[in-house]
């Protein structure tokens, strides 16, 4: 009897399947790694461990007893910390006030015995020797990485039975990143499970001693970590997929530069980018979650702020706002990340939606041309083949498809003709997708230059005629012909770039 | 690979540079209520020199008392503003507390204790039922306390059109006693701070903050938000009501329209004190300090006997003030961090 023992655990959120049939058993005393790629489904099923989200379906036990926390106060109850990627701590108390957040010593009058609480969290912190910030330090004066130790620290003070790292090295430079490893080694050793999520090959060889691989919302295999190479796992979590979803792939790219990027630079997330985007091409980005990609996005759509050279079809450029990047034929126009927030007015009509950023194009000493605004509307429409009844139709009615067509009719509108695409084919049926594809294919054909964003790997394998490859923060390499393929950028993006 | 822990010579050095840092964002972060200080300390100087007798103990049971109204409404809409909400409820409240109190309060000791316990109670009431509905409705706190002052306000003139009714003599003796020089107000004053001091360090007042600060990571430990609305807008309640008793000790009428009066110079109060609108941060004796630079304002336009409408500009220009230091406290630390 192991002392975690899932079987066919599934989850559906409306028609979307996160999880089909995860498989996952782990026992007491080891380091277990959980792999995957990008929604394979691992967030889901430690949430689900945590007690934070309920299965729809299988079977799910701890220590040989039926596991169904009600709640992630029920799942503490039984043992299960987990330390999450997504941030729990509240910015405005102090580190000690956090750990012990409603669980804190009290004095006979109801008060917080700060002084106890202090030093049962030096205690906690030389316990485990954690490389924590000062007790008394407000939490949102503290950096990524050590608000992602005190989380931790947080975690071990309910002294837990299992427990979860989600990517917690991610936020981590190398000295902590060491001590975390020898943490969790040192914790398996006094009998307890950790349950370790990392893209990082090399971390999972050095502390885990099994590694289960997730893909497409279900468990692939369970390896011993000694018994398997790098090749088999990166297999694992590939698969094979069909790829009948994407239009031929034929060069159109010319010698002109519409994008120059030299030492491009956002704050510690995005370094010394060096980048030339031709006319006509489409160049994909990839990485792991994290690693820079929508950094870069952001600077070039001036939504962050970003250090170095920008040069922008030959012209220097300084991008500091979303109106500096817009203007015009030489502009860049951007679809974002989140449609239904940024991207739409869900609230207003199909026709106002393409027509907002491009108002002056059919106005007349400051009146709207109906007539032609209807026409610019009218083209769109029918070269996108966008399903709404009129194009009155509210923009929030129409189907994600849809609204997603609606966006790229409002960035054609506005002529520029530098394209970032964040992530466009996200939530989308797959019809619809095969359509963004031909479409972007279409308007490289026609002399656009698109930097392309997927969370979903093979879109842009199949799509981009080259690939920049980001690792954390920094330009991995760039591929293109038969380099590219899903096993060579998971490669570039994988292999262990921690400073020794 | 091997282990590497920190050379205990970099460890120390790094402490020091906490230490340093510490120091630094210690001062920062109380920017906004050193100013309120600074300013107080201030505004006191230039009115002891246009005046005699300001440094003395009459000086102070004198202001007290006029600050006290507004410090006990203040104090609810700190606890409020802490949370992340904003009460404006607390001007209606006040307007019925006085009315109530000038038309109920009877003759003898006892009936006068019941009708203030009840008074008390009734606020809170409210304030529940505010929660109540921002909680569970969903909806905005601005709106709602919007909706409810409206009302109260209205059945306050319902009950009393115009200024007036009766209060028991021993009621506003009351205000006006003294012990040993020690008016009524400062003793009040003095059960405000413990009270406050109390408050803040309890579990209730650290999960009032931890909302306020980020709702989300909040209710992912556990708290309930229903429970700290209902608290939060029924404290504030509360306080209105204590504030409106104490106000009829001061004027000895019933008034429907007063409470207005105290809607935004309690927040203005809070605000200059240091507290943020975005919740979670600052304290109940920032607060003290801005309703004591709001009346000191008054003190000095009287005595410089120059238009009252002054008042309510200088208030203006301080609560700009202070809201531009918070601002720009807050930049500097976000700057010396990254």
């Amino acid at each position: 009897m192991e002392l975690i023992e899932a079987v066919g655990i599934s989850k559906r959120y409306g028609g979307i399947v996160a999880l089909s049939r995860a498989d996952f058993r782990a026992d007491a005393g080891e380091v277990h790694a959980l792999l995957g790629e990008n929604g394979a489904g691992k967030s889901t099923f430690i949430q689900i461990l945590a007690g934070i989200i309920r299965p729809n379906g299988g079977t799910l036990h701890l220590a040989g007893r039926a596991y169904q926390p009600a709640n992630a106060r029920a799942a503490e109850a039984a043992g299960i910390a987990a330390v999450f990627q997504e941030l729990s701590l509240v910015p405005d108390l102090t580190v000690a006030e956090n750990i012990w957040f409603r669980r804190e010593p009290l004095s006979p009058i109801g008060t917080v015995r700060k002084r106890r609480e202090r030093e049962a969290t030096l205690a906690l912190f030389d316990r485990y020797r954690i490389p924590a910030p000062a007790p008394t330090r407000e939490v949102r004066r503290l950096t990524l990485a050590e608000r992602q130790i005190v989380e931790i620290a947080k975690a071990l003070s309910r002294d837990p039975s299992v427990i979860i790292l989600d990517e917690a090295t991610s936020a981590l430079p190398p000295r902590e990143t060491e001590w975390l490893l020898q943490l969790s080694q040192d914790l398996a050793a006094e009998g307890k499970l950790v349950i370790y999520i990392s893209h990082r090959l090399a971390e999972i060889r050095q502390i885990a001693q099994r590694v289960t691989i997730f893909r497409n919302g279900a468990t692939v295999a369970t390896h011993d970590t000694a018994a398997v190479d790098d090749e088999t796992i990166i297999a694992d979590m590939l698969g094979r997929r069909m790829d009948r979803l994407y239009p031929p792939r034929i060069a159109t790219a010319t010698d002109r530069t519409a994008l120059k990027l030299r030492g491009l630079s956002v704050g510690d997330r995005l370094a010394d980018i060096d980048l030339d985007l031709k006319e006509g091409e489409v160049m994909g980005v990839a990485g792991l979650q994290g690693h820079g990609q929508r950094e870069l996005f952001q600077a070039l759509f001036g939504v962050s702020r970003s250090r170095g050279a920008i040069e922008v079809w030959g012209k220097p450029v300084a991008i500091r706002s979303p109106r500096d990047a817009l203007v015009g034929r030489d502009g860049i126009a951007l679809v974002p990340e989140d449609r239904r927030s940024h991207g739409l007015l869900l609230s207003k009509s199909v026709r106002e939606n393409l027509t907002l950023s491009v108002v002056p194009r059919f106005t007349r000493f400051g009146f709207l041309s109906r007539s032609r605004e209807r026409a610019l509307v009218d083209e769109q429409l029918r070269t996108l083949q966008i399903k709404a009844g009129t194009p009155d139709q509210l923009a929030g009615t129409l189907s994600g498809g849809n609204q997603q067509k609606v966006i790229f009719g409002k960035m054609l509108l506005t002529q520029s003709r530098i394209l970032l695409l964040y992530d466009p084919t996200r939530g989308i049926d797959v019809g619809t997708k095969g359509e963004i594809f031909r479409l972007m294919r279409d308007l490289a054909a026609k002399g656009y230059a698109i930097l392309f964003y997927s969370s979903d790997l093979p879109e842009i394998v199949n799509v981009a005629d080259r690939v920049a490859v980001l690792r954390n923060g920094k330009l991995a390499a760039i591929l293109s012909g038969d380099d590219i393929s899903e096993h060579r950028i998971l490669r570039e993006a994988m292999v262990e770039a921690r400073a020794a | 690979m091997t282990m590497t822990l920190p050379s205990p010579a970099k460890s120390v050095a790094k402490r020091d540079g906490d230490a340093a840092r510490d120091r630094s964002t210690w001062l920062i972060d109380r920017a906004p209520f050193l100013i309120a200080c600074g300013m107080l300390a201030v505004l006191v100087a230039i009115y002891g020199t246009l005046r005699e007798g300001v440094f003395t103990f009459e000086e102070l049971n004198l202001d007290t008392a006029a600050a006290m109204t507004l410090l006990l409404a203040a104090t609810g809409q700190t606890i409020v503003l802490l949370r992340g909400g904003i009460d404006l409820s607390i001007g209606g409240m006040i307007s019925l507390g006085t009315v109530l109190a000038a038309t109920q309060f009877g003759g003898s000791p006892l009936q006068v204790a019941f009708a203030a316990l009840m008074i008390a109670l009734l606020g809170f009431a409210i304030g529940v039922c505010n929660g109540l509905l921002i909680s569970v409705l969903r909806l905005q706190p601005f709106l709602v306390t919007l909706a409810t002052w409206s009302i109260l306000s209205g059945t306050a003139l319902m009950i009393l059109p115009t200024d007036g009714g009766q209060l028991p003599d021993f009621w506003m003796a009351f205000g006006n006693a003294s012990l040993l020089g020690v008016s009524s107000s400062v003793g009040l004053l003095v059960l405000l701070i413990l009270f406050w001091v109390w408050f803040r360090g309890t579990r209730l007042g650290i999960e009032i903050r931890a909302t306020g600060s980020n709702q989300r990571s909040a209710e992912l430990s556990g708290v309930s938000i229903l429970r700290i609305n209902l608290l939060t807008y029924g404290l504030s309640g509360l306080f209105a009501a204590l504030a409106a008793l104490y106000l009829t000790t001061q004027t000895g009428t019933g008034s429907p329209t007063i409470g207005k009066d105290y809607i935004l110079p309690s927040v203005a109060a809070a605000v200059i004190g240091g507290i943020s609108l975005f919740g979670g941060r600052g304290g109940m004796i920032g607060t003290i300090v801005g309703a004591f630079i709001l009346t000191i304002i008054g003190n000095l336009v009287f005595v410089l006997s120059v238009s009252s409408y002054w008042q309510p500009v200088v208030s203006g220009v301080i609560l700009l003030i202070a809201v531009l230091a918070s601002s720009l406290a807050e930049k500097s630390a976000r700057r010396s961090l990254s």
